[in-house]
């Protein structure tokens, strides 16, 4: 029954985690690929390091890259606009209402985008005179659209309606996740649907709408280089401007890709960030029940309730 | 018990029916509370009592019916032709005079505790924060919990999270409160500072209605008693009477098993 004196305290032993050897081979296995391709890649001149040295940061592209940022932004805050209401308007009592803002989504959504965007760029094939009437009166005022849409503008244009109807369901499945019972209790307060929906349920909607917005942000930012079909000069048609001069199509092209990649891991550390931000303040995600420290702060100098007359209520029979 | 009850109904409710598709809830209820009184309602699960008692702030929407409050019919307005559905912003105004508490307490979990009760005055009835600071602090005082006016609701206990949403509703000065089952969703030992604060709100003068489990509460608080089963009112009356010695077997069958 005696314990050895020899025996070492349990806690004074060293614990070694488990290691699978599987994962050392592979890890091993990896490095070695991954210094091969990095090497044959490096040193085949085919790739024309020298001149992706070179074009890195020519003027040309540097506004594109310009564009590119300029693109991303005003179409995600346009796409975010446009979501916004199509998520309200999907939430609607008016059946019309609801179904236009799915008819939205289901056109936007089913169509590729780059159709899409040729389509809003072609538009004066379509409609060759735009004007505004008032229906069998006179015209008010009429545009050449040749004028009105650019390729910046049909870019624009057709990045933010796509965008639109993606965010629309990136916020709808936010508003779901908003539990009934929050619905309810501004309701029996007396708070109106729109004030219900500022004060309520849009500020914890966030946090559930924050991280596939990050997404659609980085993909909004490689979506861009669709609109290179339509001369607008972003990134990747800058760098076609080059190689269709020099013919070097492979180092620029390498060179977008570098850009690309630099500004989708900015991208990913700031969605990062703003994440932690928010899950920092999101008290309702830990436990429900009590934190030690605020229950000490219970005790003493105010008359709690639990201390006072209690009703009978348990023991009645 | 209350000694301030009024003659007068400060919630009249008439031939309630309230169908969920072919589920028929409420099979045609009168139900009227007066002001001042504490009226308790109780029942098996599926009696329909959480139906009922959101029927009056219009919550559920009636099947047919009215309900009155303080003299206005709640949900619709009445013409010749008929029951015209209220605008939301008319129902708002209306809700803003019914507190009610829930059963899983349903704060706000991104404001604090203060902020939770703070929050409708200051957005529905447009008073200035210092007037609505000074009463959310007065009312967290008066349910216990002047500490923790910073606290977040996953901060705090069911009970403690319960006592400030009765504290939320008390902040409209509200005509009447519904609380629905407010103390079904604690651990045993918080009940009783959950039904203090309610005791004490009772012999302020509250109008009350309280759909429970806890006979003893109904006993030693409550002016009336209504027992609910099946979508109808079975037996009403005084609490202790009805209790001790109730007329219909099926209230005799129902206490039998909570007591």
């Amino acid at each position: 029954m005696s314990i050895s004196l020899a025996t070492p305290k349990p806690e004074s032993l060293r614990r070694y985690p488990y290691r699978s050897k599987a994962s050392i081979i592979f890890g091993v296995l990896i490095t070695i690929c991954a210094i091969g391709m990095l090497q044959s890649v490096m040193r085949n001149p085919n790739f024309g390091w020298d001149v992706v040295a070179l074009y890195l940061t020519a003027p040309v592209i540097l506004k594109g890259i310009l564009v590119t940022l300029q693109l991303t932004v005003v179409c995600m805050v346009i796409g975010i606009g446009i979501g916004i209401v199509l998520a309200a308007m999907g939430q609607s009592n008016a059946m019309p209402v609801r179904a236009v803002a799915a008819a939205f989504v289901w056109f936007f959504r089913g169509t590729p985008l780059l159709i899409q965007l040729i389509f809003w760029f072609n538009l004066s094939a379509l409609f060759p005179d735009l004007s505004v009437s008032v229906p069998f009166g006179p015209e008010l005022f009429s545009i050449d659209p040749n004028a009105l849409i650019t390729p910046f503008f049909a870019a624009v244009l057709g990045l933010s309606l796509n965008e639109g109807a993606y965010m629309a369901e990136v916020i709808r499945g936010g508003l779901l996740g908003v539990g009934k019972g929050q619905t309810e209790a501004a309701q029996a307060l007396g708070m109106k649907p729109l004030k219900l929906m500022m004060v309520v349920v849009l500020p914890q909607a966030l946090r559930i709408i924050i991280p596939p917005t990050g997404n659609q942000t980085l993909g909004m930012l490689k979506n861009t280089s669709l609109v290179s079909v339509l001369a607008v000069s972003e990134l990747l048609h800058s760098a076609q401007i080059i190689y269709s001069r020099n013919y070097e199509t492979i180092p620029l092209l390498v060179v977008a890709c570098i850009w690309y990649l630099v500004m989708t891991t900015l991208l990913s550390g700031i969605q990062f960030l703003v994440e932690r931000k928010f899950k920092k303040s999101d008290r309702s995600s830990s436990r429900r029940g009590l934190i030690p420290e605020s229950e000490s702060v219970d005790t003493g100098l105010l008359p709690q309730p639990t201390d006072g007359p209690s009703l009978q209520t348990r023991t009645a029979s | 018990m209350n000694q301030t009850v009024a003659s007068t109904p400060l919630i009249n409710a008439t031939k309630i029916v309230k169908r969920f598709g072919d589920h028929v809830v409420l099979k045609g209820i009168d139900f009227s509370v007066r002001s001042g009184e504490v009226s308790c309602i109780v029942g098996a699960s599926g009696s329909g009592k959480s139906t009922l008692l959101r029927c009056l702030n219009a919550l559920e929407k009636l099947t047919s019916g009215e309900v009155w409050i303080d003299d206005e019919m709640i949900g619709w307005r009445a013409t010749k032709n008929g029951y015209v559905e209220l605008s939301p912003g008319a129902l708002a105004r209306q809700r803003a005079k019914v507190g009610m508490v829930f059963q899983e307490f349903n704060l706000f979990p991104h404001m604090t505790a203060l902020m939770n009760i703070m929050k409708a005055p200051m957005a529905v009835k447009n008073e200035p924060r210092a007037v609505v600071e000074e009463r959310a602090r007065r009312l967290l005082d008066r349910v216990g919990l002047s500490d923790h006016a910073n606290h977040y609701p996953a901060q705090l206990s069911g009970g403690q999270q319960q006592r400030i949403a009765i504290a939320r509703a008390l902040a409209m000065e509200p005509k009447v409160l519904l609380f629905d089952e407010p103390t079904s969703a604690l651990d045993p030992e918080l009940v009783n500072e959950v039904l203090t604060v309610m005791q004490d709100l009772a012999q302020e003068g509250m109008t009350m209605v309280v759909v429970t489990h806890e006979i003893g509460f109904a006993r030693e608080v409550a002016d009336s008693l209504t027992f609910m089963d099946k979508g109808q009112v079975v037996e009403s009356g005084n609490p202790r009477e009805m209790i001790a010695d109730p007329q219909h077997r099926r209230t005799k069958d129902f206490l039998s098993m909570v007591l």
